[in-house]
């Protein structure tokens, strides 16, 4: 049933890119433990604009937990430390009176701080450009039946697309590495026959774009794995890493 | 004034090639001179961007989100209809066009509706060749399930995030473009106006969201792909961001809206809890597949459901709709449980929920199949309530789910502004009065895949050439009418959140323009609008700066277009003096408390136009005709 | 870049370095093992392998210097990778918390990595690079560890060597792209084993032979 307490948050703030952030306190009292994150932040947000104080900013958008936009590192957990949860999805009941929540943006070098928690996250685009799609025009399209795809790597390849790109695993990698995401993608189509006329360009180009954006490299911490809200498989990384050694040594690509 | 729909002459099964064929080309090599700005990169606007830049077109593409993987298409759940077949059940294009019109009680063009139909195939086509990982049975075939009220098995889908594989997937396609060099990818952008050249829609003004600069952008067309306007009610199952501004700028730039009070209250969401909640989530409709609708027969009966008896509970839907049972259309279902709860029969903390109750499901099948069906919609269930539905029933209530009125598009999904084209949910063509489930995937993708690709070039090919340098005087004085308008929010100063203000108007709406309507709450409405709006703009506090990432200006900006387009609604929903599909005014109803249309004086669609500050504005009609499909009461019994 | 450079150049063709060398030192602490547990049959048994394997000749110096190339490539792509994540995350966080997933293994592999590397300057100093004309080696070792301090020192290093192996053996697996849903789990079990295998079968020796002396 719904209680209120009371938090003490410690929250990153910083002006912009360029200017130096720093810590805030800042109190959340009577806070429902029925909210949601996001709502006790709107909450924190309104109070702080009617006292003429600049409100938090945060990324985030259809809080159901499937577009991806929020994430937050609370607590020295990217979307905090519930399990399989974004932070829009994460609720107050987690929480106890008297807690304080420390709250810091995703921390990575491919991703710039925009403004106190949101962060830009073009990279993730920027490698998906590189070849993460199947080069296939809209009109001609043989009929969907046609192409029978075994069951089981149908629901392998959804395992892996449930990706929805929010970057809690570069944010929890202790080397700031894209491998999970980078993984997910380039396995999707890896193990479906449409993806395969592409797969070793797609490999290669991927994880090049990856390397230039200034990502970590992988260290098999598995920190992405336990932290991803999608739950998805570091066994994703270990395709990728065959599908790059196919194409590096066993394709004509250069 | 009569509308003309433009829809091309002949048998309905050959409008579409026909007008094809009769469509002007724009050649091969001339495509790379053309610009098209498309605004939005949801189903609708990601499909056509990406394809526009296939057929070689330039194309810039807009969205405020981070990343056009953002846009709330990602959330839509339970799947896309497609005429297939595969079951082998008798579907077909024609009942799947004849579905939708009757689904869309009779406010849809017959001839839209079935090109809907026809092309759905293509996009199922298209989506596998992308590599969306669909459903299969385990010959390797794609699945099918039975959605929303269909009695047939046409829907395709990916578990429960179906929408969100099929936008990946033409984010994919998108992406593709922009590595090529072929779209230019403008996130964190808003559109604040549309810039109109010699009539013809010229351009585009937005604002850098990260910046706060104002930015000019020329074309030779605009697309709108905005979404709906569903978050005027604050609560909704939008995202946060979804807004109406982009629409109504160009209403207030001469396009017409149309049926703006046609919007969808979906049955299964998340009841309320709280004054500081922020949205509302939907739980898949599929859920109804098996779920049991019920409330306590007594009314005023707070006994926890598994202390109610069988006897004493009331399956409402599958007693009062013996053949459809729970599902039913989703503006029945949610009427249904309306007015229950109205009755004093609902349950939960507040009053205002029904229950889902799987325990017969469970029972039957076993609780192994019901988690597979259906496992990630209980987790999430669980996360927010904190209750597990495979214990206690599930309590859910309506919210606002989908807008079918929107920008009036011709036959073409060109606007009554020349070059200034509206697809996906942000125009009204295909749904009528309601839209039936996994039917918006279905739309979005076939005007952005294979109708805009084809009509855009009849445009193109058919008016001259002027694309305008943006240092023109129409540039010019869009820009200092928004830089007015963004100052003057700034300069307020008072004491009121943007978000109180939405949040009022949100219950404004939801109480007098919601569920059910009638003429005295509408009026009450229109001048509690009026007076909400005219407190906003003596009393909202925009905190922070202009030249930076603001985003309580993002949402003040927002909140002042949803205080105008609120009226609209209002207006709309005035004029149609009769029930249909998703407006419901209760005047209207039959003995057995359905919509009771008035095929007599509104077989129409209303097209507003706006006619200045102050003035009310003009309604112009499309009549509609109906060929192929008879006309009669919709009835679910 | 030639195709193979960029390929080493790589974030995973730097691990794959890391992975192929590191099974070479696994297969190598599996011989060296096999070979040092001839000390627990005293002096003879122990010097005769030691002349049996020298005896080898120039196959031990190609194998000697073969391991040392390795080495090299281990310890450089090792610290490149070190370095440039640190690099990744230029502004670290105040508070860090891990979800599970990082084990004592795999949180210190490049400080583990370096301490190796210590011993096995240190270990080379004490064993190899000495001048075995007037002793055996098995006397060499038996005196070395009649230093309580020896026998500490090897016990920690080879606890720290240990706990190198147990991230460094499954990861090698992961990394080449070995891992199976129906295999991983006896991967990762086996990893533990042989890092305790290691740990325990060099850590006991020093303390064997210092109670036996």
């Amino acid at each position: 049933m719904s209680k209120h307490i009371n938090l003490t948050l410690k929250v990153w703030r910083q002006k912009n890119q360029k200017e130096k952030g720093h810590f805030e306190t800042i109190a959340a009292p009577q806070i429902s433990t029925e909210m949601s994150f996001l709502e006790m932040l709107d909450v924190v947000n309104e109070k702080m604009t009617t006292e003429g104080k600049e409100p938090i900013a945060f990324d985030h958008d259809c809080r159901e937990g499937i577009c991806g936009m929020c994430g937050a590192v609370v607590n020295g957990r990217p979307h905090g430390a519930l399990k399989g949860t974004t932070l829009c999805q994460l609720h107050m009941r987690h929480f106890n009176d008297g807690d304080t929540i420390a709250i810091e943006p995703f921390r990575a070098m491919a991703f710039k701080v925009i403004k106190d928690l949101a962060v830009d996250r073009s990279a993730f685009d920027q490698i998906i450009q590189a070849g993460g799609f199947i080069s296939v025009n809209a009109g001609g399209a043989q009929d969907a039946n046609n192409l029978p795809v075994p069951q089981e790597r149908a629901e392998l390849a959804m395992d892996a697309a449930q990706c929805i790109g929010c970057g809690a695993c570069v944010a929890a990698c202790p080397n700031a590495s894209a491998m999970l995401f980078v993984s997910a993608k380039v396995s999707q189509f890896a193990l479906l026959p449409q993806g395969r006329p592409e797969a070793a360009r797609r490999a290669l180009a991927m994880v090049r774009a990856m390397d230039r954006l200034g990502f970590g490299n992988c260290g098999n911490e598995t920190e992405c794995e336990a932290e991803c809200p999608k739950g998805i498989s570091i066994s994703n990384i270990a395709r990728l890493n065959r599908e790059f050694f196919k194409a590096s040594f066993g394709s004509s690509i250069k | 004034m009569l509308l003309d729909g433009k829809v091309p002459t002949g048998p309905i099964a050959e409008k579409w090639d026909r007008h094809r064929f009769e469509l002007k080309l724009v050649n091969p090599a001339n495509k790379r001179k053309y610009d098209i700005i498309v605004v939005g990169t949801g189903l609708a606007g990601g499909s056509a961007a990406a394809t526009l830049a296939e057929l070689g077109y330039n194309v810039k593409a807009f969205c405020f989100q981070d990343s056009p993987r953002r846009a709330h298409s990602i959330a839509a759940q339970g799947g896309i209809n497609a005429a297939k077949n595969y079951p082998n059940d008798g579907d077909s294009i024609w009942r799947l066009f004849y579905d939708t019109v009757k689904g869309g009680d009779f406010r849809a063009r017959e001839a839209n509706v079935y090109r809907l139909a026809q092309v759905s195939n293509h996009i199922i086509d298209h989506c596998v060749a992308q590599g969306i990982p669909f459903a299969r049975d385990y010959g390797g075939l794609l699945a099918n399930r039975s959605f929303g009220g269909a009695q047939v098995s046409r829907t395709f889908y990916a578990r429960g995030q179906t929408g969100q594989q099929l936008l990946l997937g033409c984010y994919s396609s998108l992406m593709r473009q922009v590595g090529a060099g072929k779209v230019t990818l403008l996130p964190r952008r808003e559109m604040l106006d549309l810039v109109i050249v010699k009539g013809h829609a010229k351009g585009i003004l937005v604002r850098n969201l990260i910046t706060g600069e104002l930015e000019r952008h020329g074309a030779d067309a605009v697309v709108l792909a905005t979404g709906g306007y569903g978050n005027v009610f604050f609560l909704s199952t939008n995202a946060m961001g979804s807004n109406v501004t982009a629409a109504y700028r160009a209403y207030l730039k001469g396009a017409l809206f149309a049926n703006p009070c046609f919007t969808q209250i979906h049955p299964t969401c998340i009841p309320v809890h709280g004054t500081y909640q922020s949205k509302l989530t939907l739980m898949s409709e599929s859920l109804r597949n098996d779920g049991r609708v019920w409330v306590p027969q007594k009314a005023g009966d707070k006994r926890p459901p598994y202390q109610i008896p069988e006897n004493e509970r009331d399956y409402f839907l599958e007693r009062k709709y013996p053949s459809f049972g729970n599902l039913v259309p989703r503006d029945v279902a949610s009427r249904n449980a309306k007015q229950q709860c109205d009755a004093g029969k609902g349950v939960g903390a507040t009053g205002l929920a029904v229950y889902l109750d799987f325990a017969d499901a469970i029972k039957r099948d076993g609780r192994a199949v019901i988690e597979r069906k259906y496992g990630n919609l209980f987790e999430m269930y669980e996360k927010i309530t904190g209750e597990d539905p495979y214990v206690t029933p599930m309590m859910i209530y309506p919210a606002v789910h989908y807008t079918m009125g929107g920008l009036w598009v011709d036959y073409n999904l060109m606007s009554n502004i020349p070059g200034l084209f509206v697809i996906g949910e942000a125009n009204f063509s295909d749904h009528g009065a309601n839209r039936l489930g996994a039917s918006a995937l279905m739309q979005g993708l076939a005007d952005g895949y294979f109708i805009l690709p084809y009509t855009i070039g009849g445009y193109l090919a058919g008016s001259a050439k002027l694309n305008p340098a943006t240092s023109s005087p129409e540039f010019d004085a869009c820009e200092r009418a928004v830089q007015e308008r963004v100052n003057r929010l700034l300069a307020i100063k008072g004491k009121r959140t943007v978000d109180d203000f939405h949040r009022q108007l949100g219950s404004i709406m939801w109480d007098y323009c919601g569920m059910s309507r009638n003429n005295a709450g509408l009026e009450k409405a229109r001048g509690l609008i009026q007076s909400l709006r005219a407190e906003f703009w003596q009393n909202v506090t925009v905190p922070g700066d202009e030249k930076d990432f603001n985003q309580s200006l993002e949402r003040a900006g927002r909140v002042a277009d949803f205080l105008e387009f609120a009226e609209l609604m209002v207006i709309d929903a005035l004029e149609r003096q009769e029930s249909c599909g998703g407006h419901f005014n209760e005047a209207y109803q039959t003995p057995e408390n359905e919509a009771l249309r008035d095929d007599e004086k509104f077989c129409h669609v209303a097209a507003w136009e706006y006619k200045g500050t102050g003035k009310a504005p003009e309604l112009h009609k499309e009549p509609l005709t109906f060929e192929n499909v008879h006309l009669t009461q919709r009835s679910y019994k | 870049m030639n195709w193979l450079a960029a390929t080493f150049a790589s974030s995973i063709g730097k691990k794959l370095l890391m992975a192929i060398t590191g099974f070479f030192f696994c297969f190598f602490l599996a011989v060296h093992l096999a070979g040092n547990l001839t000390l627990y049959g005293g002096s003879d048994s122990f010097n005769s392998y030691a002349a049996h394997l020298h005896s080898l000749g120039k196959l031990l110096v190609v194998a000697e210097w073969g391991m040392v190339l390795f080495a090299l490539i281990h310890i450089i792509t090792g610290l490149t990778l070190f370095y440039q994540n640190f690099q990744a995350r230029p502004q670290r966080y105040q508070i860090n918390k891990s979800a599970g997933g990082r084990t004592l293994g795999s949180a210190t592999m490049p400080y583990t990595g370096v301490l190796v590397l210590a011993f096995v300057i240190f270990h080379l100093l004490n064993f190899h690079f000495v001048d075995k004309s007037q002793t055996t080696i098995y006397d060499i070792v038996s005196a070395a560890f009649a230093s309580p301090l020896y026998v500490i020192l090897y016990v920690i290093a080879m606890v720290v060597v240990a706990v190198h192996v147990s991230h460094g053996f499954w990861s090698a697996f992961q990394t080449v792209g070995a891992n199976h849903p129906k295999y991983m789990p006896t991967i990762r079990t086996l990893s533990i084993l042989f890092a305790l295998l290691v740990g325990l079968g060099f850590g006991l020796l020093p303390i064997f032979i210092s109670i036996s002396a």
